[in-house]
This record gives C-alpha cells, structure tokens and sequence, in this order.
C-alpha cells in the first residue's frame, strides 16, 4: 500500500515550492488516475517516489508498505518494487537495450534474494515479454531507446517495467504521442500485469488512456494538491468541462 | 644550433648513464658509433619542454627529474607464472608471444608457436645495424639505449591467423629504464593483428621507465592491426614512439591503450606512401590522480586517395591531465584525402584537465577534412534512469563510463582482443576511488 501523507517538495536548486501538501493512499490491487492540467506537478510527483535527488522533501512522508522511502536511493527503491516508467524516457547511447535490462533485472532480483536469471533463462523471458509488447529483439540490439519513436520509446519502458515486476507502478503519461493501435498494446501490457499484489499510479492529460486502463480512483492535480478525488466518471467529466475548474489558484 | 640552456639534472644524468652503459650495450662497433651520435643529438637537444610546439602540454624538463639507470640483463629472472599473472585476459587469447624483460628478449618466457608464417627474432640476436629512425630527443634517446627489441617480418601473401603478442614486461624492486625497439615489416597482401603489451609485474617497484620505439611499414594491399596496450605501472614513465609508413592500398587499424601509468607521451606518425590506402587509429587513456597522458598524432596524407579515421577516447580522474595533439597534413598532390578525426574526454573530477589540440595543414583543394573535440561529464539525468531501473549509482556509472569508451574499443576487429581491452578498462575503473 502506498501512503503520501502531507507531501511538501520544493526543487532542491530553489526555494520553489510544487508540491503544498499532497494526500493519497492506495491500496494494494487499486489503480488511482492522477489528472491535472500541464505544470499542476504530476511529473514532480512522479519523480519524488522514484527518488530523483533534483526534488526536495520539506514536509510529510511517503509510506511503501509500511515503510518511509524518503531516505532510500533510487535503485533501493527500485528493489523495493517502485517503478517509474518517465515521461521523456532517456537515450543510452553506448549501451546496448538487452545488456540494460539485463543488468536491470539481475541488480533487482539480486537485491530481493532472487536467483540472477543466467543468460539464456533471461533472453527467454525477454523474448516472450518484448513479444507481448510487439517489440523486436533486433531492436533491443541496438543502445537503449536511441532513435527509437515516441511510441517505441514507450514501449521499451513498459518492458522495463515487465522484466523489473514491481509492485507499485508510477506511470507518466504514458499515452503522450502514441497512435491508437500503440495505445491498445501499451495498455495490454499494463493491464497484464495488474492484480491483487499491485499498486498502480497513472498520470494522464488526457481521459483516453483510462479507457484501456480502468482506474479505481481518480484524483485531479492542479497546484500542487490533489483538488477532486471520484472514480472513473470523474475523468469524464474532465473530457467535457476541461481543468478550468482547477486552473485558479487553491483557496 | 639553440642557445645554451643549463641541463637539467636529468639531462646530465642521462648523459652518464650513457657512459657507463655503453660498453654493455649490444651491436659492435658501428652501432656503438649511432649511439654515440644520438647521445650527441640529445645532449644538444636536452629534454623537450612546453616552448617547443609539439610539447607545449607536456614539459619533459619539469616532469621527467629523475631517469632510472638502465637495466642490465641480468635484472628480474621471471617464472611462466609470473608472466600469466601479467598477462592477465592475454592468456586466453591463446596467442604466440615473444617476451621482454626489462628490455631483454627472454626465451624462456617466449612462445611463438602459432607464428611459423612469419619471421620473428629478437633484436639483440643480430644487431648489426641501427638506424636513428628520427632525431628528436625522445627517439635519439630511444637510438643510444635501446637494448632489445621485435623484429618480424610478415613475408608477401602471408597471413597471421592469430594474434601476435610482443610482451614488454617491466619487474623488480629497483626502478629501471627499459628501452626497446620493434621493427615490423609487412610484405604485399599480408594480413597479421600485432599487440604490444607493457606490464608492470605486480610487487614490483612502480617508478619503471619506459621508452618504446616502433617502425612498421605495410607493403601494398597489406591488412594489418597494430594495438598497443600499457598499464598498470603505478607511477611509471612510459615514452612511446610508432612510426607507420602504409604502401597503396593497405588497410591499418592503430590501437592504443593507455591505463594506469604516470607520465606518457605516444607519439604516432603514420605516412602515406601510396594511393588508396586507409588507416584507422583509435585509442582509450585513462587517468586518474597526478596522471599525465598525451598523445599526440600526426598522419603526413603525401598521396592522393587515402582515408584516415582517428577516434580517442579519454576518461580522466582526480588531477589527471589528457593532451590530445592531432596533426593532419594534406600535401599538395593529396586530392581526394578523406581525413577525420575526434577526441573526446570525459572528466569524473572538478580538477582533471584534457587539452586537446587539432592541427589541419591543407595544401591541397580537393580534400575532405574535418577535426572534432568534446568534453563531457557523467550525465546526472542518465544515472538517474539507470539507478530507477535498479543499478546501484557505482555500477551505473561504471556503464556510462564503458559505454563512453566502448565506442572506441568498438574500432578492434578481434573480439577476443576487445574483451581483454575491456577488461582492463573495468578493472580500473573499478580501482577508482568512490
Ligand atoms: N527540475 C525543475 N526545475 C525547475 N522547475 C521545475 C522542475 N521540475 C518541475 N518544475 C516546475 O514545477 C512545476 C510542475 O512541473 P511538473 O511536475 O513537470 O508538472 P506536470 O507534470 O504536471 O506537467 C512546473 O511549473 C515546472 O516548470
Ligand atoms: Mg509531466
């Protein structure tokens, strides 16, 4: 279960403050949609329980199954079972995708008592888990997410996720720049790994993607603190009215 | 004739050593005669220093105080043993070798079974003639000392199926100075991969000294790889020459690797002799703490047709400091030069230094040529990414780092050669301080 209580963050470099006092819990098995209009800090959210050091923490907590992760390293993190899948996925260059996920996977498994998958255990998972998400393993070849679409770029994160198996995904904005065959696919992957063990966070601008994954809660994000929380008729509702409801400051 | 200028301590110390080892050194009369001159050149000379333009960065007088006496036969009788624990990843290439010790061609240690096609013997064995090569200091110097060294011969058509290791390795409690001279030729339509290695042996004291000199000419449509790899000497002084002379139509692959050593200078010259030939060297330096690393090129395009590549890739730690000198000259003849060259650098430490200097001559009109120099610092947003996908911030970074100097090690065709270049590139890296 994951439990954000009264989350302050600032950028570390600045005294600007993005988050003011964020509250969410969700339960194991529930996906909460975070929506919110562009600049609302649903990336800042996204980046603090993935651990980024650009964020500071100035007020509350974040709980991981009981557990404050505030003070843990991202890769710790990442063995504890928090997933990030980002916004703008990075270019390795030098780095081949399959030598990545690789030493992802065994950094992980190796932290969480698991057995290191031996090469060819790994390249079999690999290969089934890529197929799923309609990913070549040529192009796993090639260095992690260099030259890859927009969409490829998303896929490749979601394999990531696949081949990492957390326990609680932070999906942002997954579904920018995907076409609608893209989507289908990307949200199959998601949803394959959704159950009754698996917190999932998804940010999204936009209500479609909740078509595909269908969320138990959503929270609307604007300045910095969650504005509205429904379920999944409140994310339709945003198709129609838009954020101009949000976009004044909290009172 | 320059003015004269107070020798350095070092520079009269050399001059002694000269003396008394003289009488020691191999080659009769005429080679003792070449020596004799090229002490003589030294001494007018003296150590290079930074108001000479191609040693503006790396200032001989000033960093290179105290010359180790040279080494005598009869230093450091090493086991089988000792030479697998030098060669480390080498071993497994399975490869012939021929062995120095201190500059001493050592039988014993040697092995050139897998090299029957081709003509190798020490230099001491039949040294009955010795050519200055150049006459700069370093080679002079180079010339009066040389004690030992490779010389191969790659007959015509013959082609060297594996590897062939030239082991220099340096030992002993005391410091010395080891200098040796390979001298490889080529014949038309040879194919060979050469590998110099200088080690030091572990234990032994970490002030050896180095000066190395190779001449390697290619006959036409010769293919040939010529990698160097030098490591692991502590605070050792290494001073390195290669002199590549290509003929039409050859294919060379230059490789340099650099790791673990104090003061360095690699200086390569490589002349074109005729048409359609391409080179391409490429190199790794690694630098940590006082670490000073200069390499410094310079490819003479004096036909038309021919291509040269060179990529090097420096990591620098600590107060480390990496030159890189490029020069390019295209003669007036040389249409149709295709040259290209880049350094990059990438610094761990606030206070490493990489200077890099490219140099285009251009006397021709017709000519593609172009230069290229980056400086970068590990990409925190990178280490990020790797960290949330679970890899411990060290182990990130000493991917980034490969990475970084994978795309040079990329350039060495042999795989076996590459993992072994690898291998010694992690091991340093993994030696760094956190
Ligand atoms: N590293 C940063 N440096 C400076 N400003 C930042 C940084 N990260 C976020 N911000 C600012 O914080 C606010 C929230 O950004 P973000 O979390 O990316 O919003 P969203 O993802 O909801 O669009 C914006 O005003 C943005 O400009
Ligand atoms: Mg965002």
């Amino acid at each position: 279960m994951l439990e954000i209580k009264n989350l302050h963050v600032k950028i570390a470099a600045e005294d600007k403050p993005i988050l003011k006092g964020i509250n969410l819990v969700v339960p194991n098995g529930e996906v909460h949609a975070i929506m919110g209009p562009n600049g609302s800090g649903k990336s800042t959210l996204a980046y603090v329980l993935a651990g980024r050091s650009d964020y500071e923490v100035t007020e509350g907590d974040i709980l991981w199954n009981n557990e404050s992760i505030l003070g843990m390293a991202p890769d710790v993190r990442a063995a504890k079972g928090v997933f990030l899948a980002f916004q703008y996925p990075m270019e390795i260059p030098g780095v081949a995708g399959l030598t990545f996920l690789r030493t992802a996977a065994n950094a992980v498994r190796k932290k969480r008592g698991q057995a290191e998958y031996t090469t060819p255990e790994f390249m079999k998972v690999v290969r089934e888990r890529a197929a799923k998400l309609n990913i070549d393993i040529e192009m796993l070849k090639r260095p992690v997410n260099v030259g890859f679409s927009g969409g490829e770029k998303k896929r490749s994160e979601i394999l990531q996720m696949a081949m990492l198996e957390p326990t609680l995904c932070v999906l942002d904005e997954t579904d920018s720049g995907l076409d609608i065959d893209a989507l289908r696919i990307v949200s199959d992957g998601v949803n394959a790994l959704r159950g009754p063990d698996r917190s999932m966070v998804v940010i999204t601008h936009y209500q479609r993607l909740l078509d595909y994954i269908v969320p138990d809660k959503v929270h609307v994000l604007a300045h910095g603190v969650i504005r509205k929380t429904g379920d999944k008729e409140l994310a339709k509702q945003l198709e129609t009215t838009g954020y101009a409801e949000f976009e004044g400051k909290a009172a | 004739m320059s003015v004269a200028i107070m020798k350095t301590k070092a520079e009269l110390a050399l001059a002694e050593q000269f003396q008394s080892a003289l009488p020691a050194l191999p080659g009769g009369p005429e080679v003792a005669k070449v020596r004799q001159q090229a002490i003589a050149t030294f001494g007018e000379l003296g150590l290079p220093h930074r108001r000479i333009e191609d040693w503006k960065y790396t200032d001989l007088r000033t960093a290179f105080k105290d010359p180790a006496p040279p080494s005598a036969g009869d230093a450091a009788k090493l086991t089988v043993g000792d030479l697998i624990v030098a060669l480390g990843p080498y071993m497994d290439l399975d490869a012939p070798r021929i062995v120095f010790v201190n500059g001493h061609y050592r039988r014993p240690l040697s092995n050139l079974a897998g090299a029957e096609a081709v003509i190798v013997s020490p230099l001491s064995e039949k040294f009955e003639r010795l050519t200055p090569a150049q006459s700069d200091a370093v080679t002079s110097l180079n010339t009066a000392f040389v004690t030992d060294g490779a010389v191969i011969t790659i007959p015509a058509g013959v082609t060297l199926e594996k590897p062939l290791l030239i082991v220099s390795l340096t030992a002993g409690k005391d410091a010395r100075l080891s200098t040796v001279r390979h001298q490889i030729d080529a014949g038309a339509d040879a194919r060979a991969t050469l590998v110099e290695l200088f080690i030091t042996l572990p234990g032994s004291s970490p002030d050896q000294q180095t000066n190395t000199l190779t001449t390697l000419t290619a006959g036409d449509r010769a293919s040939i790889t010529h990698v160097k790899a030098a490591s692991d000497g502590g605070r050792a002084t290494h001073l390195s020459n290669w002199i590549v002379a290509l003929g039409a139509g050859t294919l060379y692959r230059g490789f340099q690797m650099t790791s673990g050593l104090a003061l360095v200078r690699n200086e390569i010259a490589a002349l074109y002799r005729g048409e359609h030939a391409k080179l391409d060297i490429s190199g790794v330096f690694l630098g940590r703490s006082n670490d000073h690393i200069d390499t410094t090129l310079t490819v003479d395009h004096a036909v038309p047709h021919c291509e040269s590549r060179e990529l090097f890739a420096g990591v620098l730690d600590g107060r480390a400091r990496g030159i890189f000198q490029g020069k390019i000259i295209v003669r007036p003849d040389a249409q149709k030069t295709d040259g290209k060259q880049m350094a990059r650098a990438m610094m761990l430490s606030p206070d490493a230094e990489f200077d890099s200097k490219p140099e285009l001559e251009i006397y021709a009109d017709d000519v593609v040529c172009g230069h290229g120099s980056t400086v970068a610092e590990i990409d925190e947003d990178l280490l990020f990414y790797c960290q949330a996908r679970g890899i411990p911030a060290d182990e990130a970074r000493a991917m980034l780092v490969e990475s970084f100097i994978g795309e040079a090690i990329e350039r060495v065709e042999h795989e076996g050669l590459r993992h072994c270049l690898m291998q010694t590139a992690t091991a340093w890296l993994n030696a760094l301080p956190a």
